[in-house]
């Protein structure tokens, strides 16, 4: 079915049969699949040359309950009978029972031989008549049961129960090192249960995360999915899902230090803007000249910790006049309880947002120095 | 007993014989076998085991799957029934029939009229107001 056209349709379209898979089907997609081939073979001999992807859909949706319908009728007549396995008779019964919508020779007779039901007498002209096609592709018997691997009692195990109320014949306990420990990681415990079944794959031991999976699986009526699945499983999902992965520390991954922008590398673009022109005015030094060693800095190392940027050499850089505010302003700003944006109003704008900070804590460290080294000469505002 | 006495009667006056109407049955059967329907075996049995059906004999499964297979047959050939009649009736030029329409589309609308006489009510949207083919003869609209 048309789900319009651009980008929302395509979204849709991506959205739609994964949303379908996982609410409406639960489970049945491959059987589901087979019967849209088959209805489609059957319906190519009859003449067809295209489908519509609704009208496939239901057709097999159609023929999926049509078989399910035979055999609960047949099933019903079975244990009428008294019996529970199903024969031809009750077969024959069933399929009496879906032709009476459409009518079939001899549907009115009371009391006639099952035998020589119009029912079977229509199969058989249908069977003489049409030539057999054959399905196209070659199917696994399914639906595929795994073999269920008990977790191992303490007497498999060779473990003492750790107490006299709990008898050897009953399943061990799972190993401490897949439960102990906890609260480390946001205070939920499942993430390292996930990480551990990644490390140690042991058969028995189910963390959390584990009895979660299965319900929903078990939800979903995934008979493929059984208990050494789960595990293994889980650590797929772990491994392939980011969400359900440990998060990371501070130190764990290596995040690149903000390298300038290119902008400041040519002399060229610093003339475009006004208040830089001014800057340059009170020392004769390129910009170039003023962030080389920024930029070695950040050449040589990728570390990211605050105290490099702030060591960078403040003593190349031009002195430069602007009101910093009373003593007792920079007093506080020097400890950092006032922020420190209104000095850098001016000198905001040609810095990238990137320098802003590097830019803001040079300059502090700058101040610091100056007004330790000349406190007479601290400008008031 | 008088109910049971009358169908014997009758067919010992057909001149059949209960052991005619099992070699026809088992010669039915044996006839399934040649047959391969196109509805695999393994599907018919997933939704047979599905609803509850138990039966070991193969060729039980057979049978049903052939009977599935006539039953879309039929509606199939239903559909291609109303597909051609709206073929024909839709007066346009000659030329432009025997271009595009020539392809049989099975559609919604062919198959919902041919599945209520077997008793499947189904009801489809007519249009979505999505986009600009709306309305538009549906074996023409990308599906």
């Amino acid at each position: 079915m048309s789900n319009g056209n651009g980008k929302t349709g395509k979204q849709i379209e991506q959205a739609g049969p994964t949303c379908r898979r996982k609410k409406v089907s639960g489970g049945d997609e491959f059987a589901q699949a087979i019967a849209k081939i088959a209805v489609a073979q059957v319906c190519e001999s009859k003449g067809f040359q295209g489908f519509q992807q609704s009208a496939l859909e239901t057709m097999s949706d159609v023929t999926a309950r049509y078989i399910m319908s035979i055999g609960k009728s047949a099933n019903s007549y079975a244990n009428l009978a008294g019996r529970a396995e199903c024969n031809i008779f009750d077969v024959i019964q069933g399929l009496e029972d879906m032709g009476y919508a459409q009518g079939f020779t001899g549907a009115s007779d009371i009391d006639h031989w099952l035998e020589d039901s119009g029912v079977v007498r229509e199969i058989s002209q249908f069977v003489n008549e049409v030539e057999p096609v054959m399905f196209a592709h070659p199917i696994p018997p399914f639906p595929v049961v795994k073999e269920r691997v008990l977790p191992p009692s303490f007497l498999q195990k060779g473990e003492e129960p750790p107490d006299d109320h709990i008898p050897a014949w009953l399943p061990a306990f799972p190993d401490p090192e897949t439960f102990s420990q906890s609260a480390t990681v946001n205070g939920r415990g499942t993430e390292p249960h996930a990480t551990k079944v990644e490390n140690d794959n042991s058969n028995g031991d189910r963390p959390l995360l584990n009895s979660q999976q299965q319900i929903v699986s078990s939800m979903f009526g995934n008979t493929a999915m059984n208990d050494p699945a789960v595990p293994k499983a889980n650590t797929v999902a772990a491994e392939s899902n980011p969400f359900l992965a440990a998060p990371l520390k501070f130190e764990d991954k290596e995040v690149a230090s903000i390298a300038p922008p290119a902008k400041f590398f040519n002399n060229t673009v610093a003339s475009d803007i006004p208040i830089l022109e001014n800057f340059v005015e009170n020392e004769p030094i390129s910009v170039l000249e003023t962030f080389a060693p920024a930029i070695e800095a950040i050449k040589s190392t990728c570390s990211d910790s605050r105290e490099d940027q702030t060591k960078f050499p403040v003593k190349e850089k031009p002195t430069v006049r602007f009101k910093v505010g009373t003593k007792n302003k920079f007093l506080a700003r020097s400890i950092g309880l006032i922020p420190q944006n209104e000095e850098h109003n001016k000198t905001l704008p040609w810095f990238a947002m990137e320098d802003e900070k590097d830019d803001r804590k040079r300059r502090a460290e700058k101040i610091l120095r100056e007004s330790l080294e000349n406190p007479d000469q601290l400008v008031q505002l | 007993m008088n109910q049971n006495q009358q169908p014997q009667q009758t067919s010992s006056s057909e001149g059949r014989s209960s052991a005619d109407d099992d070699s026809a049955l088992s010669d039915f059967l044996s006839s399934l076998t040649d047959y391969t329907p196109t509805i695999p075996d393994e599907l018919v049995q997933h939704y047979l085991a599905k609803s509850g059906f138990q039966c070991p004999d193969v060729r039980l499964t057979r049978l049903v799957a052939v009977a599935t297979q006539k039953f879309v047959a039929e509606v199939a050939g239903d559909a291609l029934q109303h597909c051609k009649a709206r073929q024909a009736s839709i007066p346009k030029d000659k030329r432009d029939r025997q271009q595009k329409d020539r392809r049989l589309v099975l559609t919604m609308e062919d198959l919902s009229k041919a599945l209520r006489e077997y008793g499947v009510n189904l009801r489809h949207q007519e249009y979505f107001a999505d986009n600009p083919s709306t309305g538009m003869d549906p074996t023409t609209r990308d599906e």
